[in-house]
């Protein structure tokens, strides 16, 4: 199709819908329209009203030409409240498909959507319209788009941590760009630590800490602080750097993040009073960072981590030694401690209120019910899965071309 | 402003379910731009949270609460206390914060079924901690007075020792179901045949 100059918006909007209808139509269309960009984007103030014209469910492709331009110009604030269910409704009546051959202009109008909403102080105004545009985007459950940190940001700020977990729970293989997967992983572990699902939050943490890094990443200096904190709640120790974690992490990340090396180095001597003291001093670097809540978690962590140690050396022991050894006030208060780590599912014991005593004992769970084998199961699955993706990636790779050249470049020098 | 999810939802007593289509219609009701605050049902939804067992989005919902709405809705506050003394693990506390108010008939049914379920649940967790323990803990714990206590106790097969007022827990048979089905051995074959290759 010869190329056309678009004179009028209405031209366009009478392009829109005569084309929308066969695969042929829409991409003689599509070229129409980015042949028209520029002609709607100085009309971008005078759009609304065509808008009214077009369906955003069947016309999804040029509604979304022209909503990308419409609100490329800022928007007054009376004007934004009623701007912001108008995207809310294209979000969800549009069709993934259209949507789908212009990536960039939908992502564009989502992120001036959320920038609104957050504008207007209303971050719950956006989570189901982002949500359902990351599921119209996505070529799969596996992808992660641009999207994801967004939506995860909106939940945050809306407290409604459990909406973030639809999106969080999803296995992601397809990451196309570095910079959303830090985001995400960031505000995944922020997620999970709210809902105190802190072994999720720990993965969410560590993929950031480890992620290839050319330069050293402020969100991964915020996640290392954050990693040590949940390291410490949950084993009560951080772990060493893996041998994938690169190596600007590895030289740098300690540097910018001493105080919380400092909390745990004292977390490790055992002592409450010490930890408390060493929180003290560094309180105000603690307030800045936003992570008093998690460090108070971690100073009661500390009853848990020296009563579980206990269980590892007695069979049985007195309330009273209990306390001593945990530096609890009273043996009723250890009693209490023990009581609610049996509710958390974190030690296995039994109480002895007429002697004063604690047993311990192992796990009772043999893995061997009915009822264990549908978790075993799906495990064993996603084992099985993740083992096939891996193994298709291993030859994906092999018959790479920069692969391929670089081993010819290696062969000579094994003759 | 429809409703009516969480309305059915109360009336059929199908108290699990509140929590998530409160959260779900309050989304929905927000992404359309309507000002839902006024009319919501905080209290319901405080308490579907409560019930289901969900402090983390019991307290994340009272902290969005406007401060107007804390003050003037006496119930609200009152469904709060229930929250606030299960997230302290004030257990015999929480008893007194159901007992403490007068609710509302909107209200009055998810509060008792939560007494209820609450009750069950602190004597499972009593019977798996405890081997011994005395009357005026179980007393405590279960917002009994201790004759009521002993009695509930013993009609689930503990024992007294009168003397020194001490129970002796009665551990439940735990049934494990070790038959396996024939189609498990589909899944078998399928593990097997991934490990040789």
């Amino acid at each position: 199709m010869a190329p056309v100059r678009m004179e009028s918006v209405q031209a366009v909007v009478a392009h829109i819908q005569a084309l929308s209808g066969s695969h042929e139509e829409v991409a003689d269309l599509h070229s129409l329209l980015k042949q028209s960009e520029g002609a709607l984007r100085s009309r971008a103030a005078r759009l609304g009203p065509f808008l009214h014209q077009l369906d955003p469910s069947a016309h999804t492709l040029g509604y979304l030409f022209l909503l990308e331009a419409y609100s490329s110009r800022p928007i007054s604030r009376e004007q934004d409240e009623k701007f912001l269910p108008f995207i809310a409704g294209f979000i969800n009546s549009c069709s993934a498909e259209q949507i789908r051959l212009a990536p960039e202009k939908f992502i564009s109008v989502c992120k001036s959507f959320k920038d609104q909403v957050m504008q207007l102080q209303v971050p719950i105004q956006g989570i189901t319209p982002l949500r359902t545009a990351i599921r119209k985007l996505q070529t799969s459950s596996e992808q992660l788009t641009t999207l994801h940190s967004d939506y995860l940001l909106l939940c945050l700020l809306a407290k409604f941590y459990k909406a973030g977990l639809s999106i969080l729970d999803d296995d992601i293989f397809e990451v196309d760009q570095p910079r959303d997967h830090f985001l995400y992983c960031y505000y995944g572990g922020m997620i999970n630590i709210g809902l105190k699902r802190f072994r999720k939050a720990l993965e969410c943490l560590h993929n950031v800490v480890t992620a290839p890094m050319d330069a050293l990443s402020v969100i991964a200096v915020e996640a290392y602080k954050k990693y040590i904190l949940v390291s410490l709640i949950l084993n009560g120790q951080v772990p060493p750097f893996p041998k994938y974690t690169s190596s600007t992490a590895q030289r740098n990340l300690k540097r910018h993040t001493q105080p919380y090396i400092d909390l745990a180095n004292c977390y490790a001597t055992g002592t409450f009073s010490e930890l408390e003291a060493c929180i003290q001093t560094n309180l105000e670097k603690f307030q800045s960072d936003s992570n008093v809540g998690l460090v108070k978690q971690v100073l009661s962590s500390l009853y848990k981590h020296n009563i579980q140690r206990l269980t590892q050396t007695y069979l049985t022991l007195s309330l009273q030694d209990i306390a001593n050894a945990a530096q609890l006030k009273t043996p009723n208060d250890a009693e209490m401690h023990v009581l609610q780590m049996i509710q958390d599912g974190e030690i296995s014991a039994s109480i002895n209120q007429k002697d004063g005593m604690a047993s311990f004992y192992e796990d009772p769970e043999q893995y061997k019910t009915c009822g264990m084998i549908g978790p075993i199961d799906s495990f064993i699955q996603r084992l099985m899965e993740l083992s096939k993706k891996l193994s298709s990636l291993d030859e994906q790779i092999s018959c790479d071309l920069a692969h391929l050249t670089r081993i010819r470049k290696e062969l000579p020098r094994l003759d | 402003m429809d409703l009516s999810p969480i309305q059915n939802a109360v009336a059929s007593g199908s108290y699990a379910t509140i929590a998530d289509a409160c959260d779900e219609l309050m989304l929905q009701v927000a992404s359309r731009g309507i000002a839902y605050q006024e009319d919501w049902p905080f209290t319901v939804h405080l308490l579907g949270h409560i019930f289901a067992n969900d402090l983390n989005s019991a307290r994340f919902l009272w902290k969005s609460i406007p401060q107007g709405f804390k003050e003037s809705k006496p119930e609200l506050v009152a469904a709060w206390r229930i929250g606030q003394c299960l997230w302290t693990c004030d257990y015999s506390g929480v008893y007194d914060a159901i007992r403490g108010f007068e609710w509302s008939p909107e209200v009055a049914g998810l509060v008792t079924a939560f007494s209820e379920n609450y009750t069950k649940k602190m004597f499972q967790l009593l019977s798996s901690a405890y081997s011994t323990i005395g009357v005026a803990d179980v007393a405590h714990f279960l917002g009994m007075s201790e004759d009521e206590a002993t009695n509930y106790a013993l009609q689930h097969g503990w024992t007294l020792d009168s003397s020194s007022k001490m129970l002796t827990v009665k551990k439940p048979k735990i049934i494990t179901e070790q038959k396996l089905d024939p189609s498990k051995l589909q899944r078998l074959t399928e593990y097997v045949f991934h490990l040789e290759h």
